[in-house]
């Protein structure tokens, strides 16, 4: 059943169903993202570039030969660990920041986890790179090259799950970072124990009820298509970078920093990008600095381009969960102690941003009730995939945990989960019953058909003689309201009014597909209102160049479809002041009697167009530029929430969701069309993350299986289960819109709520996604 | 290898690309091995189709030949001789599948296309599909498009829009 959203307010642009800004031109296959462009009919003398990537799970180069490749015809430049300029280069890692702000070498995120180096003599991970790249004529040249490279491997003991690495006598992967494989203290993290509140073991001794649970969180891949490819070129001193990096001034900020060039020197260029999901490339990737080197020493314009196989570079990281839950009988939630252990791979990456931060969140808004409370983690080192952000950061894996706390405590407590959440969670700032929480409970429970379809743990009816059904959810507070943009600093627009009353929108963004863009026009056509114009008449700038001097806003943590709208109110009202003062000199008035309404300029007795006015002036564009830091006022947290219906074969093990119901309070609806294609298209990874998608590794190797998208099963559309989103507006932050960031958000709570539904169907739980039927069938005790 | 002596040859192929027969030189315009999107894409600039996966897993990189919706990174540009091939480019600009697939925004199901990259292969899939079939249903709609991947997850706005570029079709008296 379709039910619109409601608008809390009733706007002329923002909040509408309608088609993307970008709808036409996508499905011409006309915008060029960064493989599109980078080519020799656009770059004439292209070379193109390859690394060597670590065989083994754990190996050091002893030596080195590229001779041979060195007289392969079509060989243009090699650049190895043995170069003196490689060897002094300062280590790194892949994630100087998470996007949201820019930062310097020295003020990386994780400074004290720099376990990378540019082309390094250590792999780490069967995939590292490692020891030598090559540019060549074509990319077959680079390739054969690259297989005429003699190196000389130590191959080194490993291993592969976190557990093992903690024990004793394990390999020791970076000794000089974490020399019991377990990442050490550091600021943003804080220690292992990253919360604690009251008295927990006084709260177990007092409570009525306690109820212990694990949870396993595997890892999936982020999947986006568009495989990261970039193109350097040097004009003297003068570096010009374009690629599928969606975080430009950041890409220029590490080449600066790595390369010690000054930043007027870098200019870096990108536009379309086929998805971020939350790992797209934040432009601090080492094979930027390669492609640099190999264009120098080459004197020609370079490639870089990811196959496939390279794609598979990250992971939700993996994290095993456990929690401990006490309760009074009424349902009053005293004390819980959650502790998980991260699978971090083999780059330590974001990897604490998701164990401690996130949770920690989470303790300061839905939890703050909660007297007793305390968390730890271990981010563990092993030789696998780097896993960290993926379309959020640690919070599906702590909502993997925290929805079957709920589901599996109301059980002990015999109340209805949604009761039990609605009486215990809310925000620091509220009161409880929180509204925005109840009703996202509320709201999924009647579209699901809670009270018909629940039952107790597999007492539902057998249907075919082997199949069962069950409904289950999860919830999860949201986690962008511009309070917590504060960290990325100033937003920046521009509005430039042409001299015929249209208007060209610099909101820089690299447009990844969120729908922000959209987002930003609608923005910009509402505070623009005064002067009468529609969405075609503002032109939004697609490529985002950081000669073009504005900050890119980069699309992380869902939060640009409103960020730049806050701002855009500010400019237009700037804009307006400004053709004001223009109609008053042009109609010798004083400004204070001059309004403009619908395009119209209006003074006492007088009456002139904004068109007219302007191209009968000197044809000089009028443009403000605004920047603002996102409002700290601490508004809280909307909620969101999901709900299943499943259908699950007890003879196959195999999991068919009928039906999910995907609600998120946005505080305003931008865009509804792409909030909902945000809700819908979030599911895709959702469902592939709790039924079908797992990275496999061969246990004795330690190399991967299934690093390609015919053995990494990504949901098709016959996979899609009938997925109902629901746009609310009950909670408001701060601004004119106090709008939420929803896209990370859709797909948190899916898998739990899967998981849950799969209990209430079978009767057996299976805490370890993805929920395959070898898991169901283990459950049910058939195998 | 390229210009490699064993693969230099003064043979020819043909192909008609969106409507215009044009010949190559085997050797010179392109290499035997080379596939028919590589070909398409970087020799002749026909830069819609997307190359994701590579190995037939994606549909990214649909054209069509003769017809019918084909994965052109599993076919070699020499396979395609004598062949009829139309990229995303020889679409007329108001194909009803490409305006069906931009229009797309009733509520319910979201747009039909969030960053665009796997939209063209969608949208050749949807051409072909409704070439041959112009009435088609829910069902023969997620089957033609079950070898398309989208990880935006656009697939129910996606099967929409192939039903409203059908209603299209229907509107303006049949096929174009």
């Amino acid at each position: 059943m379709t039910i619109p959203y409601k608008p809390r307010v009733k706007r002329k642009f923002i909040g509408g169903y309608q088609p993307r800004i970008d709808g036409l031109e996508k499905a011409q296959g006309k915008p060029l993202y960064a493989d599109d462009i980078i080519n020799e009919r656009n770059y004439p003398g292209l070379l193109y570039a390859k690394v060597l990537r670590c065989p083994y799970p754990r190996a050091r180069i002893l030596s080195m030969d590229t001779s041979k490749a060195e007289a392969l015809k079509g060989v243009k430049a090699i650049v190895t660990y043995k170069d003196p300029n490689l060897k002094a280069m300062k280590p790194t890692n892949a994630g100087w920041t998470d996007a949201v702000d820019t930062v310097s070498y020295d003020g990386m995120m994780w400074g004290k986890f720099r376990d990378r180096n540019i082309l390094g003599d250590y792999g780490t991970w069967a995939g590292d790179e490692v020891g030598v790249a090559i540019a060549a004529e074509s990319e077959q040249i680079a390739e054969a090259a690259l297989k005429l490279v003699e190196v000389e491997w130590e191959v080194l003991p490993y291993v592969m799950d976190p557990i093992s690495a903690m024990k004793p006598g394990a390999p020791i992967i970076h000794p000089h970072i974490a020399p019991e494989n377990v990442l050490p203290f550091d600021p943003v993290g804080g220690p292992d124990c990253f919360l604690s509140k009251g008295d927990t073991d006084q709260g177990f001794a007092q409570a009525d009820v306690v109820v212990d649970m694990d949870t396993i969180h595997d890892n999936p891949t982020q999947g986006s298509l568009d495989p990261w490819c970039c193109m350097v070129q040097w004009e003297g001193e003068q570096l010009t970078v374009f690629s599928n990096s969606y975080a430009t001034d950041q890409t220029r900020m590490h080449m600066s920093q790595m390369l010690d060039l000054p930043l007027h020197n870098i200019r870096v260029v990108s536009q379309y990008v086929g998805g971020q999901f939350g790992r797209a490339d934040t432009g601090d990737q080492p094979f930027f600095i390669f492609t640099a080197l190999l264009a120098k020493k080459a004197g020609r314009p370079v490639k870089f381009k990811h196959t496939r196989r390279d794609s598979f570079h990250d992971t939700r990281q993996p994290a095993l969960y456990h929690c401990k839950v006490g309760a009074k009988k009424d349902g009053t939630i005293t004390t819980l102690h959650f502790s998980s252990i991260g699978d971090i791979g083999a780059h330590a990456d974001h990897s604490v941003f998701a164990l401690k931060f996130a949770p920690a969140e989470i303790s300061e808004v839905a939890l703050a009730h909660i007297p007793n409370q305390k968390m730890e983690s271990w981010a563990v080192y092993t030789n696998r995939i780097p896993g960290c952000m993926m379309r959020g950061v640690g919070n599906s894996q702590f909502n993997f945990i925290f929805g079957r706390m709920i589901d599996g405590l109301a059980e002990k407590l015999g109340m209805d989960p949604v009761d039990l959440a609605i009486k215990n969670f809310g925000h620091e700032w509220g009161s409880r019953p929180d509204p925005s929480l109840k009703a996202v409970l509320e709201i999924g429970a009647e579209r699901i058909g809670w009270k018909e379809k629940r039952h107790k743990p597999g007492a539902g009816e057998l249907i075919d003689g082997i199949k069962r059904r069950g409904v289950g959810f999860s919830l999860h507070p949201a986690w962008h309201a511009e309070w917590q943009e504060v960290r990325r600093g100033q937003v920046q627009v521009r509005i430039t009014l042409l001299p015929d009353g249209t208007v060209t929108l610099d909101a820089p963004t690299v447009e990844t597909g969120t729908g922000s863009n959209t987002c930003n026009v609608l923005g910009c056509a509402e505070a623009l209102s005064f002067l009468g114009i529609e969405q075609k008449d503002i032109t939004w700038v697609s490529t985002v160049d950081t000669d073009n001097g504005l900050r890119d806003c980069v699309q992380t943590d869902s939060a640009v479809s409103f960020l730049q709208s806050e701002v855009l109110v500010l400019a237009a009202k700037e804009l307006k002041e400004k053709l004001i003062n223009l109609a008053a000199e042009k109609l010798e008035v004083k400004s204070d009697l001059v309004d403009i309404v619908d395009g119209m300029i209006k003074a006492p007795g007088k009456s002139i167009s904004v068109k007219d006015l302007l191209m009968k002036g000197d044809l000089v564009p009028l443009s403000v530029m605004v920047s603002r830091k996102p409002d700290s006022s601490r508004t809280g947290v909307p909620y969101i929430a999901s709900f299943a219906d499943v259908e699950v074969d007890t003879s196959t093990g195999k999991v068919e969701v009928l039906k999910l119901v995907i609600i998120n309070d946005c505080g305003t609806v931008m865009y509804a069309s792409g909030a909902e294609a945000q809700q819908i298209g979030g599911q895709v990874m959702a469902m592939g993350e709790a039924l079908t998608e797992e990275l496999i590794y061969d246990p004795i190797r330690g190399v991967p299986l299934n690093f390609n998208f015919v053995d990494y099963k990504m949901p098709t559309i016959l996979d899609m289960p009938k997925v109902e989103p629901v746009l609310l507006e009950i909670w408001k932050g701060a601004g004119e819109y106090g709008a939420c960031g929803i896209g990370e958000g859709t797909l948190t709570c899916s898998p739990r709520a899967i998981a849950n539904a799969v209990y209430n169907a079978i009767g057996a739980r299976v805490d370890e996604i993805p929920i395959t039927p070898e898991k169901v069938l283990q459950a049910l005790g058939r195998i | 290898m390229e210009n490699s002596p064993t693969t230099s040859s003064n043979e020819r192929i043909a192909l008609r690309i969106n409507g215009e027969w044009r010949e190559f030189e085997i050797g010179k315009d392109l290499q035997p091995w080379m596939t028919l999107s590589a070909f398409l894409r970087e020799k002749l600039g026909y830069t819609g189709l997307k190359v994701s996966c590579d190995e037939g897993a994606c549909g990214a990189c649909t054209v069509i030949m003769d017809g019918k919706a084909v994965l052109s990174c599993m076919i070699l540009a020499v396979e395609a001789n004598g062949r009829e091939i139309t990229t995303i480019e020889g679409l007329p600009k108001d194909d009803p599948v490409i305006l069906a697939f931009a229009e797309q925004s009733e509520p319910g199901h979201g747009t039909a296309l969030q960053c665009g990259y796997c939209t063209p292969g969608f949208v050749m899939t949807t051409r072909a599909l409704l070439n041959e079939n112009p009435n088609p249903s829910m069902d023969e709609i997620r089957e033609a498009l079950s070898g398309n991947l989208c990880r935006c997850g656009c697939y129910d706005a996606i099967a929409m829009a192939v039903t409203h570029a059908a209603e299209k079709i229907v509107a303006k008296g049949g096929l174009s």
